[in-house]
């Protein structure tokens, strides 16, 4: 079973417009995506990662529908925004604590784990290492990056350990960052 | 669960928006110092900065708190109760200090005036919360709304001279506005 099922989904709000995408991810699995635009790179994110719903299509995340089960969805999908969070040290302890109080996790275990991770990605920007720790304390099985930095594509899917990881793009380039043949089960799906 | 949640949401809001609340707090209290007299300026005064207040609950002015619901596991009516408390703790403390500088320019019937413009304040802060994930003509629709609602309540007390239909109004209005508002906020897609 597929830890990411879409099929033929697509997602049309105003002039913003994605797909039709059809995919699989499987578990521990990591996948890059390129898309033409920036805008439908960041749209197939959030369906992926259960943010939006499919206008038309069908997208399951873990066997559950982001249309009725979207809580469950989201328990198994993070989402790291491509935008970088321009936090202080303190704006991103009280961040580290607001997630572990929605995701329902113990606080001083969810401080431990953003430590431990922000140890592991050193040397990456703050602003754009935040977001990343902030989805990955909740235990994700799917991590879904909305147009990461490919030079730090590296730390990102080390960091992201036993966790499949789906990435989208809007460039070959940075797609290919995150599908390096040195590493296992890895593909660049042209769409 | 959800209380937990509420509180959570609103810490990490109200500490957000910190200076928004401060200074509506600030001219809450000094409008209350000249202008203590009447029911007008409480009312139509509060309800502006209630209006606002909920406007700043808008997508887009604290990124990082708005990814973070956005993608977190919750059903969009827990989301939109903890959200909705923000503006409306905000809202509350404008009326409380328009009510404390009455009572130290030594005002009659400071607990009326205080019950009746914190009715109308709540129930014009909810239904502006619904601007706060819409565009164009509908945001603007929902503004005009929240200072309708105003102004109904308003005319209750003062023409009308009944504080039990302003209230009644006010509760009603509050309660669908609520509603309202959380299932938008299940259907809004973040894009």
């Amino acid at each position: 079973m597929p830890l990411l099922r879409m099929r033929e989904a697509t997602f049309v709000a105003g002039e913003a417009f994605a797909g039709p995408m059809t995919l699989d991810v499987e578990f521990g699995e990591r996948a890059a995506l390129h898309f033409a635009s920036a805008r439908e790179a960041a749209i197939v994110a959030r369906l992926a990662a259960a943010v939006v719903k499919a206008s038309d299509g069908c997208v399951l995340v873990g066997d559950y529908d982001p249309h009725v089960q979207s809580v469950a969805c989201k328990r198994i999908a993070a989402l790291v925004p491509h935008e970088p969070f321009p936090l202080t040290e303190s704006e991103f302890a009280r961040y580290v604590e607001y997630r572990a109080e929605l995701w329902n996790l113990e606080p001083r275990r969810a401080r431990a784990d953003a430590a431990e991770l922000r140890r592991q990605l050193t040397g990456m920007h703050e602003a754009l290492a935040y977001p990343l720790i902030g989805a990955l304390i909740g235990g994700p099985k799917l991590l879904v990056l909305d147009r990461p930095q490919p030079v730090y594509a590296q730390q990102i899917l080390t960091a992201a350990g036993q966790c499949a990881v789906l990435s989208t793009h809007d460039n070959a380039a940075s797609a290919r960052a995150f599908a390096p043949k040195a590493l296992h089960f890895l593909k660049v799906i042209e769409s | 669960m959800t209380g937990r949640i509420a509180i959570a949401v609103l810490r990490a809001r109200l500490y957000a928006q910190r200076r928004v609340v401060f200074y509506a707090s600030v001219a809450a209290f000094v409008a209350g110092f000249v202008q203590p007299e009447g029911l007008a300026a409480p009312l139509f005064l509060c309800s502006l900065l209630g209006i606002t207040t909920a406007l700043a609950q808008s997508p887009g002015l604290h990124p990082h708190l708005d990814s973070c619901e956005q993608s977190a596991p919750l059903f969009g009516r827990h989301l939109a109760r903890a959200k909705a408390l923000v503006p409306c703790v905000a809202a509350t403390l404008a009326v409380g200090l328009y009510a404390v500088a009455q009572a130290l320019r030594v005002m009659p019937h400071v607990p009326t005036t205080f019950v009746v413009a914190l009715g109308a304040v709540l129930a014009a802060t909810l239904t502006a919360l619904s601007a706060t994930i819409r565009r164009g003509a509908s945001r603007v629709l929902y503004i005009a709304l929240a200072a309708g609602v105003a102004v109904a309540a308003y005319a209750l007390v003062a023409k009308a001279h009944s504080l039990v239909a302003e209230l009644l109004v006010c509760a009603i209005v509050a309660f669908l506005a609520l509603r309202q508002y959380g299932e938008a906020l299940g259907r809004y897609d973040p894009i």
